[in-house]
């Protein structure tokens, strides 16, 4: 991988760069750094911060005509702008502490003639003098200040320059007027600063406005003479500095990167929800109090963009913005040997993969698609962990072999409609499939194929399993004569959509809603509608289920933030339970009245965790309400039957499904347990098996009081039962667990 | 109940004894002392340290 293949998913990010105050600011000061120490009374860092980015704080904070303030959000909600030059004058009178500080810097070689102490001459070779150049100004008057002289408030700006310059040494040749650029012997560079109509020496045509170099080497050019206004000309001194110092390093005056300053990055935010707040006013004409200051600082939004944490517990619980997600894709990409840490395995696999930051983010930056391209990466060099996606990949596997089902409806040989219910439909309620299927098969005369879209490998990032199960579908829906397929989960249409654009698609959901005898039974008086994230862009999946609803005479109440995952998405579970959890209860709390959800996995969740909620195919077909969530025992029988039954109806065939030699082991398993064992996803056919391997081989521990305890390798998973025979084939469980590790008895 | 149980291989009929085991996680190895067998050495692992302290340590093996 390389670091711009995962940045690319961020690159358009904003967050944590310079608010659009600062790209206004010719110095491109960082206002929102400034105004959150100026709130807190924290004068000195303000004030050094503010000193170290404009050479000249007084001067700026007299004179700056604030282009930042155009570029103010908070007239968005109809205040006015901050005082930000007001502010900056206070933090000069209120930071106590105003020495300019005196780095040890190794002395340098290189000797700079500035020709004029004007403003943009004294800020370079204040900049320069800083570098520990060697730097003499000469200046035709008899002191500093230029253009600056001239005004009122210069005694001021006199104490000012003297101040910024008392820490370090710059020969200053004042009265020296110079004729000829060669009466300056003996330089590295020259900066020809004159000031407005001063001496070009014939090289003003030559200049490069860029880098500020001109035709003769060594010699640049800036400020008021070239037309730049005061501000820029200060602003400039410190630039040149970098340039110069490429200069004496390469030889070639350059840029240096970081100063490109990307104007169509300025980002205005939606501050809508913001208390307004008035313009704090002085109470004495000149400055504002300490007080007053802080106040008007306060009004400042600080505006950052934080949309995506605001929406995303994921992002909240790491604490990333998408920029650092970025590059840490990468590095974790890099990181090879066992010492070094890779910092994003967690969040890799934390992720709902849900979409819902992109839809908030204001340039669609998608969190998930970064964190999928970092899943397939991991898979594809072996650097992924295996347990946290082998339970569903071990599902997906029985879904598209064992479970899966596909014929046309009866006596037919293509269909023009495929009923595409998806894994788990069946698998928590057999009627979903079976009724729906019945109504589409004597409405459309619609075939059925019983399968997985793919969804458990998509998020493991396992290529090989998705393109495989892709191929078969394909290839069977052009054995069928391309039928339009009808889902009933709208995961399975966004996979397809990704992934077989050419599948023309049809919402199970909106083919209910069309035919008005369709009327849900009425579960709920009232209920809150919770749209699955995967519905977010198919708006006419949403209408149809409240049309549908409607027709139950619900109450339907919307929800403030829909769309959000339910905590399912992703397969995130076992790799951050504890996120699992906040989630789940996130989604849960949304509401307290109960839920009308449309996708199976949704159900599941909030069956799980206590949440009264109904499948619109529960009230279609007015079943199951308020039942507990099914077991994953029954959820294997549940998709088992399914496909018993359509083969029975559909072929006329018995279905017989795969034996295993410990299928008749009887267990006896407390609801206590057997909630836990869902909970760690332990499927009782493992317990079964590990039971009958060890009593098979011999291989099992026993207890003074006839506990037997034995243990079974099995995926990536080591599984442990204790259990004791009640009788032949028949055992009571009492306890059961798995860990990741596994342990070698010749060692 | 569990801390006082004493077990045996039910394969051996023998007490188990405190022995060192390799474990290995995603490329990692290490040892442990668990219960064991002392004649064919399969050994024990209680839920406590399953689900505690060899948790613990399967998630630091995979945040590396």
């Amino acid at each position: 991988m390389k670091l711009e293949e995962s940045k690319v998913f961020v690159n358009d990010c904003f967050s944590g760069e310079p608010a659009s105050c600062s790209y206004a600011c010719p110095f491109g000061l960082d206002i929102r750094f400034f105004m959150e120490r100026v709130r807190k009374g924290r004068w000195i860092p303000a004030y050094k911060m503010f000193r170290d980015t404009v050479i000249f704080p007084v001067i700026v904070s007299r004179l700056c005509p604030q282009p930042c303030r155009n570029n103010c959000q908070r007239p968005s909600i109809g205040d006015e702008p901050l005082a930000v030059r007001d502010l900056e004058y206070a933090c000069t009178l209120y930071a106590l502490n105003r020495r300019p500080e005196n780095f040890v810097i190794p002395p340098k070689t290189q000797r700079i003639a500035i020709i004029g102490a004007g403003p943009a001459g004294l800020s370079c070779a204040l900049n320069l003098a800083q570098k520990n150049f060697h730097v003499i100004l000469f200046e035709k008057e008899t002191g500093w200040g230029g253009e600056l002289r001239a005004h009122p408030d210069f005694k001021l700006f006199d104490e000012e320059i003297a101040l910024q310059f008392s820490s370090t040494r710059v020969d200053f040749e004042f009265n020296r007027e110079i004729g000829s650029l060669d009466e300056l012997t003996g330089f590295d560079a020259i900066y020809v600063a004159t000031g407005k109509n001063g001496a070009t020496f014939d090289l003003m045509e030559s200049r490069d406005s860029d880098l500020m170099n001109t035709s003769r080497p060594g010699v640049f050019m800036g400020g008021a003479l070239c037309g730049v206004p005061l501000m820029e000309s200060i602003a400039q001194g410190s630039l040149l500095a970098r340039i110069m110092e490429a200069y004496f390093q390469t030889g070639r005056a350059a840029r240096p990167d970081s100063d490109r300053v990307i104007t169509d990055r300025v980002h205005f935010l939606n501050h809508s929800g913001e208390e307004k707040k008035a313009l704090v006013t002085m109470a004495s004409p000149d400055c504002y109090t300490e007080g007053e200051a802080k106040a008007e600082a306060s009004r400042c939004f600080l505006c950052d963009c934080k949309i995506c944490w605001e929406n995303c517990e994921m992002i909240k619980w790491f604490r990333k913005m998408p920029p650092r997600l970025g590059v840490e894709v990468y590095t974790d990409s890099q990181a090879g040997s066992s010492l070094s840490k890779r910092s994003l395995i967690r969040e890799t696999y934390s992720c709902n993969i849900c979409g819902k930051c992109k839809s908030v983010c204001p340039v669609g930056v998608d969190i998930g698609a970064l964190m999928q391209f970092s899943r397939e990466d991991r898979l594809r060099t072996n650097k992924n962990i295996p347990a946290f996606h082998d339970f569903w990949i071990r599902q997906f596997d029985f879904h598209t072999s064992e479970a899966f089902f596909v014929s046309p409806s009866k006596e037919m040989k293509s269909c023009e409609y495929l009923f595409f219910p998806g894994c788990q439909l069946g698998a928590a309620e057999p009627d979903h499939v079976l009724k729906s299927y019945a109504y589409l098969q004597e409405t459309l005369n619609a075939g059925i194929m019983v399968g997985c879209c793919g969804a458990p490998a998509y998020w493991a990032g396992d290529k090989k399993r998705l393109s495989g199960n892709v191929e078969r579908i394909r290839s069977i829906w052009d054995s069928m004569d391309r039928p339009t397929f009808i889902f009933a989960c709208a995961y399975c249409e966004n996979i397809f959509r990704l992934l077989m654009p050419e599948i023309k698609q049809e919402s199970l959901y909106t083919v209910m809603a069309k035919d008005d005898t369709i009327v849900p039974a009425r579960l709920f008086e009232a209920a809150a509608m919770f749209d699955p994230c995967t519905a977010r862009d198919d708006l006419s999946m949403q209408e149809g289920i409240r049309i549908l609803a409607g027709r139950a005479n619900v109450a339907i109440e919307e929800l403030d933030n829909p769309n959000r995952c339910c905590g399912y998405g992703g397969h995130m579970r076992l790799a951050n339970p504890g996120l699992y959890e906040e989630i789940t209860k996130h989604r849960k709390d949304a509401s307290d009245k109960p839920y009308i959800v449309y996708c199976a996995n949704c159900r599941e969740v909030f069956r799980q965790k206590g949440k009264e909620c109904a499948h619109i195919l529960d009230m279609v077909y007015e079943i199951d309400q308020g039942k507990c969530a099914p077991t994953l025992k029954s959820q294997k029988e549940n998709a088992l039957e399914v496909k018993k039954k359509l083969m029975k109806r559909l072929i006329g065939d018995d279905f017989i499904p795969e034996k295993h030699e410990w299928d008749s082991i009887r267990l006896i398993i407390s609801q206590e347990l057997q909630d836990e064992l869902d909970r760690k996803l332990i499927i009782e056919d493992d317990l079964k098996e590990a039971i009958w391997l060890a009593e098979r081989t011999g291989e099992r521990f026993l207890s003074d009081d006839g506990v037997f305890q034995c243990s079974m390798v099995k995926s990536v998973l080591t599984y442990w039962v204790q259990y004791k025979e009640l009788a032949t084939g028949e055992y009571e469980i009492q306890s059961a667990y798995i860990h990741r590790m596994k342990f070698n008895r010749e060692g | 109940m569990e801390q006082n149980r004493t077990w045996k291989c039910a394969k051996c009929d023998k007490e188990l004894v405190l022995k060192k085991m390799l474990f290995s996680y995603l490329g990692h190895t290490f040892s442990h002392e668990i219960m064991r067998c002392p004649k064919c050495g399969n050994g024990l692992i209680p839920k406590e340290l399953a689900e505690g302290r060899m948790a613990e340590v399967e998630a630091q093996l995979e945040d590396k």
